[in-house]
């Protein structure tokens, strides 16, 4: 373990110059050995000792700069990115990207439905014929009751004949 | 060390309070640190903020692994430094950064050529053990022994000024 620690790889690491195979191990040497543990927390008070000494005051307006960048950034991702224009053959000089969504919802969620206006036309027409053929469905009804009324009152007067 | 998260949680309006926890705790520790690097004020602070307004995006990493804060937020300002490296252009701009005097940190003060070399490099200058090693002829090995001794010579004057 000591030479571990003493290869300098340690130091490496809190530099940030380590190799992603190094940080690895070091990262499962660091969790099962507690005094790389140590050695490495050592490391870092080294650090900021180093820089506590040379530490400088940011001039005043320094995080009101820097909190308006940040605050710009929440605002843009709360909006939804708007969709460039889009042409299969590239021509004004973007992409082809793909589409945000491959697959539209048909299912609308409003209850209401929007027609064509020439529609009115037909639905004025039905309206029309439709009144027409209740007008002769009540005057073939009406004539067909008056018929057998008279169909009946002609029986009548045969039998009433037959008994003379 | 790898920072990133593979994806980013969306911000909330409880990150920006987890934000201002750290920048109470860290900002002028990781100003100081970054004005060493940097020698410049303005430059310090913006890196500053730049660290800062990416903190939203890396908070699981400042409750995973038990790693100090302090040591996440030097690494997250060490990825943004690679840019000041990079714009540090022509040879005379790198010879005169190269000749600022971050060894007035009286940690860095005491220690041998080859310790500041290898501490400078990595802490101030972002440059990894393989980088080091190659510049100073040694192997990765020594590189990283040098940086444990850099370190025992934190921890003893650290251990001194106590005494004191």
């Amino acid at each position: 373990m000591k030479e571990y620690i003493d290869s300098g790889i340690l130091e490496v690491f809190v530099m940030g110059i380590a190799t992603d195979e190094e940080v690895k191990e070091l990262m499962y040497m660091k969790a099962k050995y507690p005094e790389v543990n140590e050695a490495l927390k050592h490391l870092e008070i080294d650090m900021e000792r180093i820089a506590a000494d040379m530490a400088l005051a940011p001039p005043p307006g320094t995080w009101d700069r820097i909190e308006d960048e940040i605050d710009g950034l929440i605002r843009r991702e709360t909006y939804t990115q708007p969709v460039k224009f889009r042409t299969d053959h590239g021509h004004n000089g973007y992409e082809k990207t793909a589409p945000p969504e491959q697959f539209i919802s048909i299912e609308s969620e409003s209850n209401h439905m929007r027609l064509h206006k020439s529609w009115r036309w037909v639905f004025a027409g039905v309206f029309v014929l439709g009144k027409i053929f209740l007008g002769f469905a009540i005057y073939f009804y009406l004539e067909n009751r008056q018929t057998q009324q008279q169909l009946q009152e002609l029986k009548t007067e045969i039998r009433e004949l037959k008994k003379k | 060390m790898n920072t990133r998260l593979q994806t980013p949680a969306p911000v909330v309006q409880s990150d920006s309070a987890a934000v201002l926890n750290l920048y109470n705790s860290y900002a002028a520790k990781l100003l100081g640190y970054i004005y060493e690097v940097v020698q410049n004020k303005l430059v310090a602070e913006q890196y500053l903020e730049a660290v800062f307004n990416d903190i939203p995006n890396e908070l699981e990493q400042f409750s995973k692994n038990g790693t100090s804060a302090l040591c996440l937020l030097q690494i997250m300002a060490r990825k943004k430094l690679v840019h000041f490296f990079e714009a540090l252009e022509n040879d005379t701009d790198k010879t005169t950064w190269e000749n600022l005097p971050w060894t007035n940190n009286p940690y860095v003060a005491v220690m041998t050529p080859l310790q500041q070399q290898v501490f400078g490099g990595i802490h101030y200058q972002c440059k990894s053990t393989e980088h080091i090693a190659i510049e100073l002829n040694k192997t990765e090995e020594e590189i990283r022994k040098t940086l444990k001794e850099c370190f025992t010579i934190i921890r003893n004057r650290r251990d001194n000024e106590r005494v004191h």
